[in-house]
């Protein structure tokens, strides 16, 4: 009798565990005996082993879905304190996130505004430096907006703003994006602990170049940090209702009179 | 008020694996490879059953009271099966169902051919 390659059985006997467990503690050394003897007859060898281990796959993931649906079916309080958990889980992540990206966008606004102003005009005809005003915010603690002005190479040429005594200039991919697009709106770090939401607007002319318009994200990512930890503790609160709800049916109904 | 359906009818229709699984054990109890043998007939049913498929579904027919261990062995990693009574009018019910099912698709496909 021709005995399965030693290799392939070995595997086959370890992807047994993709099978729930009370199902392979009861049939795993009968499947084994039947696959010897399906092996010991088999007409096409070659085929023997693929279609085994694609059963093996199918017939897994049937048994855990008809497993979860009978434990449903048993205990269907759970199943469904679970569910309305997932729902809610899902609903509240959704917007979360939708709320953050609301934040996040709505930072971009004075600047997008602003920056218009400055291209029309540098655009029209005049001099960044005339425009800018000359006192410089300091980038590391100040919430207000600014604007630098760089030349087509990314050289700045007048700003509003510095960043240790020196003006920051961004890194070369956003200036490619936003002379192909005309613009572009970042989150731009040019140091740890330095985040600005960033608008870059490219500007032709008489005065070719980029004008950069941005302001701290700082009071955003308070806010957005307000948001996760409201978001999170209202999620926690909700799955513990939900779990005393369930445990508190669950017991109910465990102690209902057979005849209610 | 009517009277509750026959138990052995909340098991139909069978699935064909069941169907072959039921038929392979009609006659006499069997041990895994043997059902998939039988089943793998043409009439068995045709149907070829991989182990995890055959003894999931054995599982449930047990759990369902369907099917029984015989309790024999000739080897320990052997087991037989066999049909309950149950199990035999689920089959015999199963057996009617399809045979009224083939005796109308006959009789119109009859009645088509007459008319063509």
């Amino acid at each position: 009798m021709n005995s399965p390659n030693a290799f392939l059985f070995a595997l086959y006997r370890q992807a047994l565990r993709l099978y729930p467990a009370r199902l392979r503690v009861r049939y795993q050394n009968q499947i084994l005996q039947t696959l010897c003897d399906a092996h010991a007859e088999a007409r096409r060898p070659l085929l023997f082993w693929p279609s085994l281990f694609l059963d093996l796959l199918q017939s897994s993931v049937k048994e855990h879905l008809l497993m979860t649906r009978d434990r449903a079916v048993r205990r269907p309080i759970l199943f469904h304190a679970l569910t309305l958990g997932l729902v809610l889980t899902l609903m509240g992540g959704a917007a979360a996130v939708t709320m953050q990206q609301m934040l996040r966008r709505g930072a971009n606004h004075p600047q997008i505004e602003m920056g218009r102003r400055y291209a029309h005009a540098i655009a029209a005809g005049a001099r960044p430096q005339d425009l800018f005003p000359a006192e410089r915010i300091d980038l590391r603690g100040s919430l207000e907006p600014f604007a630098i002005f760089y030349s087509e190479s990314g050289d700045p040429i007048a700003s509003t703003a510095s960043l240790d005594s020196a003006v920051p200039v961004p890194p070369s991919g956003i200036f490619d994006y936003a002379r192909k697009y005309q613009l572009d709106m970042v989150t731009w770090q040019p140091q740890p602990g330095v985040r600005m939401a960033a608008v870059l607007r490219h500007v032709s002319g008489p005065n070719p170049g980029f004008v950069l318009t941005g302001r701290s994200l700082l009071l955003v990512e308070e806010q957005e940090d307000l948001l996760r930890r409201g978001t999170f503790i209202t999620w926690f609160v909700l799955m513990g209702l939900l779990a005393l709800g369930a445990l508190f049916l669950s017991r109910a109904e465990s102690h209902r009179p057979l005849s209610a | 008020m009517e009277p509750a359906a026959p138990p052995e009818l909340r098991h139909l229709p069978l699935s064909p694996a069941v169907l072959a699984i039921l038929l392979a054990l009609a006659e006499e109890e069997k041990h895994g490879y043997a059902i998939m043998k039988e089943a793998a007939l043409p009439a068995g049913g045709g149907i070829t059953l991989g182990p995890g498929t055959l003894y999931g579904s054995l599982d449930r027919l047990i759990r369902d009271a369907l099917v029984e261990e015989t309790g024999f062995t000739d080897d320990a990693r052997r087991r037989y099966y066999r049909l309950t009574q149950l199990g035999h009018r689920v089959l015999a019910a199963e057996t009617s169902r399809l045979a009224a099912t083939l005796r109308t698709a006959r009789t119109r496909t009859a009645v088509r051919e007459a008319r063509a």
